[in-house]
């Protein structure tokens, strides 16, 4: 059965990049990124380079894609074989360019990643100054997903000093449209 | 549709309810899968006329998940029941809770220890040699109870108790005031206390032989695994490597006011290929321009963007 599985596994991978369709990308990614969910494929996904493949479908533009795949990176990046291999391969800065998206599904998950990717080597980077700037501004969202999962960022992985200069550099920066002066 | 951890929830929303009065009978069927917690009708969620829609919250997830797929398109007293997560109820404290029950979960599965950085160290890197001047208040002690949780989880990358010989300087000293704060907070403080001692003795051992010795077990799977390095990728790496500078380096400069989320950089290809190049140089410029003359709008408009950036609606699963 495990032959199986990989066999199935690498199917779905060579669909991916030979294929055309879109929507056949998006169907394959979304089995993918599912997979993801459950540690028993890791050692499969691994093998088969799947998390490259995440890491470099971030930057595409079809964001049903970038969803797609950043989602399966939250779904498997807790494993600390995968968090290593994640951050040795530089994935941090696409991860944190997806938290400019305007799919609040690659949103929530980017920053969940980011969460999970947090490790005392890691933080300068999963913490940095305009990440935590952006997440205070995150917590302030209507959407309640949204701000939740910021709000768990900003108290659990920040310090309160990273969050009182976040807080800072919004001040002096007028956040929000100044109002003309007659 | 993708699955992560985010999209589930112990809350599960139930339409299609047919308006028979048949609370009682709903809950029952649906405790069948696990203990519920609390219930009630949601009268301004809209619903389909003849139908109510209710919320259930179940004690653990994995209970919800069951539920939610053995009872979704389920036919209940002549009606269609249509059953969805409902992440959007959760209050904070419970999302912190989800997020790391499926730590512990992966943790567990995996036979690994996984650190992770709570904050409850005042001051992570710098201040490193000060203990903990504040205790954080962690409301959570489920956070650092798990018996999974491995203190020599810091120098390890498989978590195998034997890396507790690494040293480990810096490390501890990081995570010294964490195993104080857990050891308030978790029934494990002999176990935490007894590492502790064992970890402590390290020397002033800079982090830089730290990260490599980290890489070095993992080596053998780094090699199983190089990445394919295609021209595509090549680009991609470089165009990420200027978006890194543009998003993190520059910001500490403050020239540039960001206010809104930063938006992703038109990516300088290299074509590897002089004419191409040209080519490249020139359409960027023109976007470039057409975009400054738009720029004012988009530009002014970061709060509405940053305060709902997500107008699209979610398609409930």
């Amino acid at each position: 059965m495990e032959l199986g599985r990989l066999e199935y596994l690498q199917a779905l991978v060579t669909e991916f990049q030979v294929t055309d369709s879109p929507e056949a990308k998006e169907q394959v990614l979304a089995n993918l990124a599912n997979f993801a969910y459950d540690p028993k494929n890791y050692e499969y996904l691994r093998q088969l380079q799947v998390l490259d493949l995440f890491l470099d479908t971030l930057t595409e533009d079809n964001e049903t894609l970038v969803e797609f795949a950043i989602g399966g990176l939250c779904n498997l990046c807790l494993d600390k074989t995968n968090k290593d291999y994640i951050l040795e391969a530089s994935g941090v800065e696409p991860i944190i360019n997806c938290l400019s998206s305007s799919n609040e599904e690659t949103v929530m998950s980017a920053v969940t990643t980011l969460m999970y990717l947090t490790t005392p080597q890691s933080r300068q980077q999963t913490t940095a100054l305009p990440v935590v700037e952006c997440m205070l501004r995150f917590s302030l969202s209507a959407s309640r997903r949204l701000s939740n999962l910021a709000t768990v960022f900003l108290e659990d992985y920040c310090t309160p000093l990273q969050v009182e200069e976040a807080r800072n550099l919004s001040k002096h920066t007028a956040v929000g449209i100044p109002l003309p002066k007659d | 549709q993708v699955y992560t951890i985010n999209l589930e929830s112990r809350y599960l929303l139930i339409q299609g309810v047919p308006a028979l009065g048949v609370m009682k009978e709903l809950v029952e069927q649906f405790a069948l899968y696990g203990a519920i917690e609390e219930y009630h009708a949601l009268d301004e969620y809209p619903a389909e006329q003849f139908t109510e829609v209710y919320l259930i919250k179940f004690q653990k997830l994995q209970c919800a998940r069951v539920a939610k797929k053995k009872m979704d398109e389920r036919s209940f007293f002549g009606s269609l029941l249509h059953v969805c997560y409902a992440p959007e109820f959760e209050t904070v404290q419970e999302t912190r809770e989800k997020l790391q029950d499926r730590r512990k979960y992966i943790a567990k599965t995996t036979n690994q220890r996984d650190c992770f950085v709570l904050k409850k160290v005042e001051g992570p890197k710098k201040t490193v040699l000060k203990n903990s001047e504040h205790d954080h208040p962690q409301t959570t002690s489920g956070s650092c109870a798990p018996s999974n949780w491995d203190p020599s989880c810091f120098t390890s990358s498989h978590g195998l108790s034997h890396n507790i010989g690494y040293p480990s300087g810096n490390q501890s000293r990081l995570t010294f005031p964490q195993y104080d704060n857990c050891a308030e907070t978790s029934e494990y403080v002999g176990q935490n206390a007894s590492l502790t001692l064992n970890v402590h003795p390290g020397g002033h051992t800079p982090p830089t032989p730290l990260t490599q010795q980290r890489t070095v077990p993992i080596d053998n799977g780094v090699d199983r695994f190089m990445p394919r390095t295609t021209r595509l990728q090549e680009r991609k790496r470089k165009r990420e490597e200027g978006n890194k500078f543009s998003l993190i380096g520059t910001n500490a400069d403050n020239t540039e006011v960001i206010i809104g989320p930063q938006l992703p950089e038109i990516p300088k290809v290299d074509m590897d290929d002089d004419s191409l190049n040209t080519s490249a140089t020139l359409i960027r410029n023109k976007l470039k321009e057409v975009a400054d003359s738009v720029s004012r709008t988009p530009v002014e408009k970061p709060e509405s963007s940053s305060a709902k950036p997500l107008v699209k609606q979610r398609r409930r699963i």
